[in-house]
Formats: C-alpha cells, structure tokens, sequence
C-alpha cells in the first residue's frame, strides 16, 4: 500500500492554524495541477473541508512529501514557509488507507456521524478526476472509503439524530409534525432572522404567517414583502451564515419541500397569508397557529398572561412553541396546557446530548465495518504486490511439481524418486526463472502502476487471482 | 388434511412472532425504519390460502366461531397495516401492530386446536346477509384494533413529549400528527363497518328470532350484540366528538384505545363464556 496522507485537522490544531492552509475556491483544483505538472505524485487527491486540509498521495519521485506539500501550499496562498510541521499528521500504507476510511465513515470528524463528509469526499474526488491525478490505487481507495461511508450511515446509527440546536428544533417538530408545509406559524420578533425566515416559510408551503414585533412598521415590512415576494427572492438559505441569529428556525424551515413556487398566478387568490401585528394583539392570533418561534431580543417575557392562556386553550389542537430566546420569550406555565408542547434551548440541548451519546455508542459497529473493508482492500492491494506475486508463482509451481510426484511416484524406486523429485525441482525453477527475474526487475525500476500491470497479467495469466500467498 | 390444518395453525402464530421480532428490531435498533417487509405479503397469502381450503374443507367460512374470527382478524389488521405501511413508507409502528396480531392469531390457534367447528348461529335463511354481517364486523374489529393501536401511540408519543421525556420512544414513533390522523381514519372505518354489520345482523337475527334453536343460541348472540354495540359506540362516540364537540386528536385516540380495550376484554369474555 504507498499511499501517503499528510494533513491537518482539528484533531491537531485550532482553527487559527488550520485557516491558514485551507484550500478555498480554486486552490485544490490549481494544487493538483501543479503536481501533475511535476510528476511528483504518481496519483494525488486533495481534501479540504472546514475542519481538515490533507492530501492523499502515490509518491513517485518525491524525497520530502511534506516540506513539497506545505512549500506548493505556502505559494499559493502567498503565505511564509512552514517551518514548524508539528500540527500536520503523516500517514503511511495501512495507516493512511485506515485514516480515509475513518474520514468518510465520520469517525474523524469534529461531529462524529456527520453526513456532510462523504459529500466532501466525492467532491475531493470529482476535483483529482478533473485534474487527472487518479490512477488505479486511489480510484479503489475512494471507492472503497465511500462503501465505508455509506455502511457507516445505513448499517448503524451513526448519523442518526440532530447534533445541533437548529437540527433538534427540526426533530422535536418532526415528532409533533408530520409536515410544516401547510401549517400556521407566527414569528415573534421580526429583525433580519424574521424577515429571512418568514420568506423562506412562505417559501416552502406555510399556509399562514403571522409576524409579531414590538414595532409595527417592522412587521408589515416583512409581512409586504412576503405578500409581493417572487420566486426569485426565495433566497436560499445558508445555515452556517453567522448573521442569521435564528438557525433552529431556518433548519426547520429546511426540512420542508424546495420546490414549491408560492406566487400565485394571475387571477389566483393568493395561497398563503402574511400579516403583521403587534405583540399585544398576539393573542388573539395565537389561537390559529401550529408553530410558535419566539427569537426576541426582549428583557421580560412576551408570552404570558391570562390572555395568552385562555387563547391557546381555545385553540384545541396541538401547538409546538420553540422558544429560543435568552431570555426566555415564553413563560413556563404555559407548558401546562394539554395542547401545548413549549420546548425551550435547554431542551434542544438535551436532545442534542442524547444524540451524541448515542453516536458514540456506535463508534464500535463502526470502527468494525472499517476493520471489515480493510481487509478486503489490503487484500486487493496484495494482490497487485510484485513479491506477493511471486511468491505465489513459486508456490502454485511448487503445488504442481508435487502433484506430479504424487501421479507418478509410485513407478518409480525410492531412489529414483529422489532423482524425479530434484529433476522437476530444478525444472520448475528453470522455467520460472525468467518471469521471476522480470517481476524483481519491475520492483528497482517501474513506476506503480507498470509494476501492478505486470503483477497483474501474470496473476491472470496463470489463474492466480484469489490466491493468497502463505504466510 | 387435519395433519396440516395443525401444522399451519401452530405456524401461523410463529410466523407473526417472527414479524415482531424482525420489527422489534427496527424499533429498538432503529434500522431499516423506512424499508418495506417482503415478508408480509407471503405471510398474508399463506394466512389467507389456510383460511380458504379450511373454509372449503369445512364447508363454511372462517366466520362462525369466535376464534376463527380471530384469526381472520389477525389476517385483515395485518393486510391493512402492510397497506399503511406501503402508503406511509414507514414501520415505525409495525412492533405494536403485530404484537395483538401475535396474540389474535395465538389465540385463535389455541382455542382452534381444542374446539369442534360448528357453526354457532342458528341455520336460517340468508347465508349471504350472514356472511356479510360477520365479515363486516370483522373489519370493524380490525379497524379498531389498530384504531387502538395507534391511539395508543399517540398517548404514549403525547405524553413523553410534554414531559420533555428525551428518552427511549423519543425519536422512534411516528408524528404525533400521523399516528392521530391514522387513528381517526381507523375509527371512521370502524363506524362505517360496525353499521353495516349492525343492519345486516338486525336483518339475519330478525329473521331467525323465534327459530328452533333461537333459545339455544341467545346467550352466543347476546355476547355478539353487546361486543359489537361497545364498538359501534365507541366509533360514534369518537366520530361525533370530533365532528361535532371538536375534540383533539388526544381524545379521541383516548376513546379509540380504551374503546380496543374495552372490546377485547368482552370479546374474550365471550369466547370464554361460549
């Protein structure tokens, strides 16, 4: 196995450090083009993601991979020279094959189970496609690390469950709801969160939104600009972006369908209503809604009271509050009401927690599946190997001399049988003598690839394949 | 023959056991929640094949005796819910169903291996109106029984929520939405089989009131009407709380699954009475 993965990643150094070697935009694509100018790499892939940058590579003809690496790096980015390599790993054979494996099955990753890596590592691999930087050893390497990935997903529960505040917001509706689109939802509080995530909920099929701010003004201003809302300005939602304060409601709205345009053709009663109110008028409106997001930046509580009571208990069918707000939006008494269902951060975090004990539960049935998969590649990387090959030459000629011996033998005297027995020895020898000599041959001067080629041909040639060679 | 009536009486309850093992493993495990089981139709056909040459062997339908109808309900809840199954892509639930299937079937086999098979209503006139009471009194149980079920579920789904519960059956049941529209649709198929069974029986039983073995049989009938009125009341009462004194889904899953309750402690009464 000659592959080699140098790389950093959380797991060796803080962000500060990684950001410094993350391979933005074209750099992955303009970085294997520059080793395969070079021909320093025989195959090479390069991963970047926000938690790691490394490289995979075939050595060819490259005596220090690393000060190589971090030297293209340093250009390229226009930054220093690295001197200090201490927050980089270096993986060789075996270990760097394990190391992909447990990269895509998300053993490695900063959220053990994420689902985002193997979409990661396909797009690495799409990228070593483009620049032609793949051969025969890391085309079966990846494909191998996504059968890794996706077992890891499907066999086990891994991935299962949220592991952030904004996915256990989507779970906890998941269990009330069995769809958002269609459903009532106010928004209490409406700054740039509310006005994003009011589009994207009419966006995505909401019947009816009701945005309730302290000022008015601010609230029709979302609630207009829902009603003139064009496909267009259905913006697309980037929950990693820091200025929306509201990600257990984005995510939510995630979780509903894409593709549903929401502007109404000419002459159509519009499909969905939006409407501003004032936070004193919230309860008469609460009443009609299913979903309740409080993200207020308020001091006191704004859900509270008499009213607010009578108007849910009204109300009959269930109501899912998520209050997200610090402090609290929604005063806990109202959690005694039969119909509704008010979580607060706490909550979200707990679910959080229990999610990610359970993923670690799973890191065993994972870590068996990659053992698994190992063994299988190394298996398939022996099989490619010159001095495997001939030993298992030399052992197939050997099986073949013996079985002879054992046909014949017996017309023979004991002395003569000796004699037989070093005759076909030393013929068989004679024979393999010269694909022997080729094949070591191979080993001082051939690239990888003419080696496993060679390997290869005489493994099919004289049936070989599936052997294993003997210990 | 008898030899493989046995054998597939004691199979059947072993085969359904084998449905709540491989779906108490998709519960607990969580694994393949949303992959459909190719074993139920094999299972539904060979239930069914049973049921037919048992019926052609015996010369009547699996119909008139209370364990038989068991066992054709342990068939019909398990056909629909393979229905909802194909429908919602989802077995989440399959666990709870076939565990009653298990017990329905179990049961049946039993009681069926220890009783003479004779039909138990009186021989009259209108073996069609008969056969079409019971068989639509046997959807209406099986309406319930899942009705019940998923009632049920929605209770337990309910309450784990509002106790902020993040435990075992967190994230493992279905929406608390799903599992009470599920239940509501049960219970509107109960009502409208549990009528037409009431009106057809009325039509059969009137008929025959007043017959030789009429005195004989009241006791059996008796039991009949007052299992089959419980569940009609119970579908009404749930239909018209809805319909009309706009209950939640909470309460009418609560008179869904203490109706299934309610029933299948008569119902077994009553095969322990007959």
């Amino acid at each position: 196995m000659n592959i080699t993965a140098i790389g950093i990643s959380h797991h060796t150094a803080p962000v500060g450090v990684r950001e410094a070697f993350a391979l933005p935009g074209d750099l992955p694509l303009r970085l294997l083009r520059a080793f395969k100018a070079e021909d320093a790499f025989e195959e090479a892939l390069v991963l970047d993601t926000c938690n790691r940058t490394e490289v995979y590579f075939v050595a060819n003809k490259c005596d220090d991979p690393m000060g190589y690496l971090l030297g293209h790096i340093a250009r390229l980015k226009s930054i220093p020279a690295v001197t200090d390599t201490s927050a980089f790993y270096h993986h060789q054979g075996a270990d760097a094959v394990q190391h992909m494996f447990r990269v895509a099955g998300a053993l490695d990753s900063q959220i053990v189970g994420e689902h985002q890596i193997l979409g990661q590592l396909k797009g690495a691999y799409r990228l070593a496609l483009e620049a032609r930087t793949t051969g025969l050893l890391l085309n079966k390497l990846l494909h191998w690390a996504f059968r890794v990935g996706k077992r890891a997903q499907s066999e086990t529960n891994l991935g299962r469950g949220s592991t952030s505040i904004a996915q256990a917001a989507v779970e906890l509706a998941q269990q009330v709801f069995a769809s958002l689109a269609g459903k009532s939802v106010m928004l209490v509080g409406a700054g740039e969160t509310g006005a994003l995530a009011a589009k994207a909920l009419v966006r995505v099929g909401a019947g009816n939104v009701v945005v309730a701010n302290r000022s008015l003004d601010r609230a029709r201003k979302v609630a207009e600009s829902l009603r003139t809302l064009q496909p267009e300005d259905a913006v697309a939602l980037d929950l990693e972006d820091p200025s929306i304060r509201c990600p257990a409601l984005l995510a939510m709205l995630e979780m509903l369908p894409k593709d549903i345009d929401r502007r109404p053709a000419a002459g159509e009663k519009e499909r969905f209503a939006a409407r501003a109110i004032e936070l004193p008028d919230i309860p008469q409106a609460i009443g009609d809604v299913d979903l309740v997001i409080c993200a207020t930046g308020a001091p006191d509580m704004v859900l509270t009271g008499k009213e607010i009571t009578k108007a849910l208990r009204r109300a009959g069918r269930s109501v899912l509050i998520v209050d997200i707000a610090v402090p609290r939006d929604v005063d806990p008494k109202l959690d005694k009401l039969s119909n509704v269902f008010l979580y607060n951060i706490d909550d979200l975090d707990r679910i959080v927690s229990k999610n990610i004990a359970t993923r670690e539960l799973e890191v065993p049935r994972v870590e068996a599946i990659i053992a698994d998969e190992f063994g299988t590649f190394a298996a398939w990387c022996d099989s490619l190997e010159v001095i495997p090959t001939i030993k298992i030459l030399q052992e197939y000629f050997a099986e073949i001399q013996q079985a002879e011996i054992k046909r014949y033998g017996g017309k023979f005297s004991d002395a003569d049988r000796e004699q037989l027995e070093q005759f076909t020895r030393s013929l068989c020898n004679k024979i393999l003598h010269q694909p022997i000599a080729f094949l070591r041959s191979l080993s001082d001067s051939a690239s990888l690839s003419q080696r496993q080629a060679a390997a290869d041909f005489i493994r099919s040639a004289f049936r070989l394949k599936g052997r294993k060679d003997k210990p | 023959m008898d030899i493989l009536f046995k054998v597939a009486e004691w199979l059947l309850p072993l085969l359904y056991m084998g449905l709540v093992i491989d779906y108490g493993v998709t519960f607990f495990l969580r694994i393949r929640t949303h992959v459909h089981n190719g074993w139920i139709p094999v299972i539904i056909l060979f239930h069914a094949a049973f049921l037919v040459v048992r019926s052609i062997h015996l010369g009547q339908p699996p119909l008139f005796n209370g364990y038989e109808i068991l066992s054709v309900i342990a068939l019909s809840t398990t056909a629909v819910y393979y229905i909802v199954e194909l429908v919602g892509h989802d077995r989440r639930t399959g666990l709870f169903v076939f565990l009653i299937v298990f017990l329905a079937q179990y049961t049946s086999s039993v009681f069926l291996a220890n009783t003479a098979i004779e039909p138990t209503t009186p021989a009259v006139a209108g073996q069609g109106w008969r056969s079409l009471h019971s068989l639509a009194a046997t959807f209406a149980y099986t309406a319930l029984a899942l009705a019940g079920v998923y009632g049920a579920l929605h209770l337990i789904g309910r309450r784990n929520l509002k106790r902020h519960n993040i435990g075992l059956l967190f994230d493992r049941l279905p929406p608390l939405e799903l599992l009470g529209r599920t239940c509501w649709y049960a219970i509107i198929g109960g009502l409208v089989f549990m009528t037409i069974s009431v009106v057809t029986g009325a039509l059969v039983y009137g008929r025959g009131a007043g017959g030789p073995d009429a005195e004989a049989m009241s006791a059996k009938i008796i039991a009949k009407i007052v299992v089959g009125s419980v569940t009609w009341l119970v579908c009404v009462v749930a239909v018209l709380g809805k319909g009309v004194g706009k209950w939640s889904d909470s309460r009418v899953c609560l008179v869904a699954a203490g109706g299934f309750l309610t029933v299948a402690i008569l119902f077994v009464a009553s095969l322990a009475l007959s």
